[in-house]
């Protein structure tokens, strides 16, 4: 963009804002001047005693060399060229940017309890805890102290973690152990395996194999081959960083671990691992600039903004936020539905029913797909399911 | 804006996404106006405010000067000559009073200088760096206009202060409308007319009409109060000049003196009501919001507009809408109710296990009953149960062999 013309830009505001605020100091101690010259002038005639006729001479000497001096011009001058530099600027910024984002805004109601109480749950959901209860207290909305109870929980294994200690994480992950297995997460197992690894770096061969007695034992038919490389660390337990199994003391792990933590947890919460506040903010970030340009559109043309119910061109946000299968019939152009599903030819072409249904005139002929020289019978092709 | 894409791309479609993502966040850059705008018309308005302070006292200084020389005996006997050195010595101290406060001035134009370029700087760090962290603080920095906006000064405090992101918000400048805010709310006038008056060149040319409903609210509150002399002399002076423009109004409002706080006309019983002064508030808040060059909606609500509408597709409002859309939470259901359904003109599809997009690079497989799921996930599954695969959904179990590539145009 042009970031860096704007940057030039200010550089002259900066520069000029600098001189004139320069030139007002000078200005003012050259006045100064003038007048502690005066007062000399005149304390040195009292003392002479020289008449002081001339005392209205001095004042109006320095009258003239105010008149000189122009200060206010010279102030004026400096002034105007900063005026211009951050005139410049300003122009620069209207064209660079756009100058109106709330173009595209429907005047519906938005509701700012619901806003709030959104707000509330981010701040909580990122165990942002003190300033969650502070919203709470200014706006007064106060449906979150569910939210903020569970996620508490889950800061505080968090931060246990952060300082290597999974007493927390494995007692959650014990209680949790059925669903844990049901979403296929091996996150028992890897803080199992972390503790393991802990235990023999930091304390005895003797323990480390105890511990792998009680707790790896259980998972021994499911993981053979990561309970295999485990107990061969037991070999090395002095000088864990020289052995093959160097790896298994990466601090990686513990990071990556949190991860997984936040992510099941919050899963088992019925929450996504990401605050919804967050994604639907980025979205409207990647999706408002298609937006503006198409209120300019349709202003244009001057069509309907505020009660159009779907939006006439798609919006290109990010493959991040396609959370939905969409199939889009590409002879019909139109989105399937549950009367027209999406089928496909023995080819691999995928087309919607009422495409197949055109081409083979109501099933009674073969026809060849609209994509390769294959042909195909309507009762070849199967309905899909995304 | 440069694209930086470093590592040399392994295939088109790769590259391709790449440089859509370079070009989004370029495009959403240009959103960020008001992040540069306000604190270069706070800049502006402590220019014109030092400016203006040494343009009067220096011509204070020089006339009274000239008074002086002009006197007649100007330079009579002895005590006129000590009276002409007592002046001009309070003429230097006055200069030298005035040398502080440009000193002081220009300070507070070296903090704003500096805030316009930190923000500047933000917006160019917006490609090169992290985009997770940048898209974070974008967000507090969002959060924290919204709650200024709603007057939640705390937390906007707070929150700005623990991220440290006081440079690249405006709690200041809402600080400056709070004590206005606050103000009305008590019923006082006095410091919103002293903000008109601020700031009256830049009102007049925007044609605010903020002053005359201030005004017509002091005259209501006379009525109110049965001070009737009081609120004709007052309307003489603060409600006349504003006839030529808006006699409509002031017509009504002056009848009010006929009918009294305890109306029931209604018309008239509006304007006795408290909740003038509420709207006199949200007056003042969008006065205050175009000055600056803000948005008169927060940024928060525009945002979430936007990406509501950009989200919104008739299989949100499903049973299974997965929980990582916004859209399958109550909240967000009913802020997007007003809004528009997006629109797809070509097909993208999501892996039910991975959820992730399947394309060339990640191609859809089809199991015998027509299910679909990525390369991906079945490549994963067949691999730990030595090639068999198993669909999620309806529990039917094939050879890996036995699936088919389906090619979506």
């Amino acid at each position: 963009m042009e970031l860096d013309s704007l940057r030039e830009a200010f550089d002259r505001v900066i520069e000029k804002r600098a001189s004139s605020s320069a030139k007002a100091q000078e200005v003012i101690d050259q006045i100064v001047s003038e007048v502690e010259q005066a007062i000399t002038k005149m304390q040195m005639m009292n003392t002479d005693s020289m008449g002081s006729a001339d005392h209205s001479s001095i004042l109006a000497e320095l009258k003239a060399k105010f008149n000189e001096l122009a200060p206010l011009n010279q102030l004026e001058g400096c002034q105007k060229e900063l005026n211009v530099a951050l005139s410049k600027y300003l122009k620069l910024l209207e064209k660079s940017f756009s100058p109106d984002i709330s173009k595209a805004y429907r005047n519906v109601d938005f509701e700012a309890s619901t806003i709030n109480s959104i707000i509330a749950n981010h701040f909580y959901r990122q165990g942002l805890f003190d300033l969650g209860d502070s919203f709470v207290r200014e706006c007064g909305e106060s449906d979150g102290a569910h939210l903020k109870l569970q996620f508490q929980e889950m800061y505080s294994i968090l931060e246990a973690m952060q300082v290597r200690n999974l007493q927390c994480a494995l007692s959650w992950a014990a209680k949790n152990h059925d669903q844990l297995l049901q979403n296929g997460s091996m996150l028992e197992l890897k803080l199992h395996q972390l503790q393991f690894v802990e235990i023999l770096t930091k304390g005895s061969r003797d323990e480390a194999l105890k511990y792998a007695r009680t707790h790896l034992v259980p998972f021994a038919s499911l993981h053979k081959a990561e309970i295999q490389k485990l107990m061969a660390c037991l070999l090395w337990a002095d000088r864990l960083d020289q052995s093959p199994y160097a790896e298994f003391m990466s601090s990686t792990h513990w990071e990556k671990l949190a991860e997984e933590l936040t992510h099941q947890f919050c899963s088992l919460l019925g929450q996504s691992s990401e605050s919804p506040l967050g994604v639907a903010v980025s979205a409207g970030f990647q999706g408002l600039p298609t937006l503006l340009k198409l209120t300019t559109v349709m202003a244009a043309k001057k069509q309907e903004w505020q009660a159009m119910k779907q939006l006439p061109v798609p919006i290109d946000i990010g493959p991040e936020f396609q959370y939905h299968s969409v199939f889009v019939c590409p002879v019909l152009r139109e989105q399937s539905s549950d009367e027209n599903p999406p089928m496909l030819m023995p080819c691999g072409h995928v087309v919607s029913k009422q495409s197949i249904m055109k081409l083979s005139k109501s099933s009674s002929r073969p026809f060849k797909c609209p994509y390769c020289p294959s042909e195909a019978v309507a009762s070849q092709c199967k309905q899909l399911h995304f | 804006m440069e694209m930086a894409i470093d590592t040399p791309s392994p295939s088109p479609s790769a590259s391709s996404a790449a440089a859509g993502r370079q070009t989004r966040a370029a495009e959403s850059v240009r959103l960020e106006h008001q992040l540069l705008r306000v604190p270069l018309e706070a800049l502006k308005s402590t220019v014109r405010t030092n400016h203006r302070l040494a343009e009067k006292e220096i011509a204070a200084v020089l006339s009274s000067a000239s008074a002086a020389a002009a006197a007649p005996g100007g330079g009579g006997g002895g005590s006129g000559d000590a009276a002409a050195v007592d002046h001009l010595t309070s003429l230097v101290s006055r200069l030298h009073g005035l040398k502080r406060k440009m000193e002081e001035g220009a300070r507070a134009e070296e903090l704003q200088v500096q805030r316009c370029r930190a923000r500047l700087n933000r917006l160019a760090s917006a490609s090169s760096g992290d985009d997770a962290e940048w898209e974070e603080l974008r967000l507090k920095r969002i959060l924290v206009d919204y709650m200024l906006r709603m007057s939640y000064y705390d937390t906007a405090a707070k929150l700005a202060e623990t991220s440290g992101i006081q440079d690249l918000v405006d709690v200041d400048v809402f600080l400056d409308a709070k004590r206005v805010i606050d103000s009305l709310q008590n019923k006082e006038i006095a410091p919103a007319l002293a903000w008109c008056a601020e700031n009256r060149s830049r009102l007049k040319k925007s044609k605010s009409k903020l002053e005359f409903f201030l005004r017509l609210q002091e005259f209501v509150e006379l009525v109110k109060a049965k001070n009737f002399m009081h609120a004709i002399a007052y309307a003489r002076k603060y409600l006349s000049p504003w006839g030529a423009t808006h006699m409509k109004e002031l017509q009504r409002v002056t009848a009010t003196l006929v009918f009294r706080s305890s109306t029931n006309c209604a018309p008239y019983k509006v304007l006795f009501e408290q909740n003038q002064w509420d709207s006199l508030v949200d007056q003042f808040k969008q006065e205050f919001c175009k000055l600056y060059g803000m948005t008169l909606e927060p940024l928060l609500n525009i945002y979430m507009q936007a990406g509501l509408t950009a989200l919104k597709t008739p299989f949100c409002f499903d049973g299974n809408c997965p929980k990582e859309d916004p859209l399958s939470l109550p909240g967000f259901r009913k802020l997007a109710e007003p809004l528009p359904f997006s629109k797809q003109h070509h097909s993208k599809l999501v892996c039910y296990i991975t959820k992730e997009l399947m394309d060339t690079e990640n191609p859809p497989l089809v199991f015998p009953n027509g299910y679909v799921y990525s390369t991906k996930a079945l490549d994963e599954m067949a691999k730990k149960n030595g090639g068999k695969v198993t669909c999620p959904r309806t529990g039917d179990i094939c050879n890996y062999t036995d699936l088919v590539k389906a090619y979506i145009s």
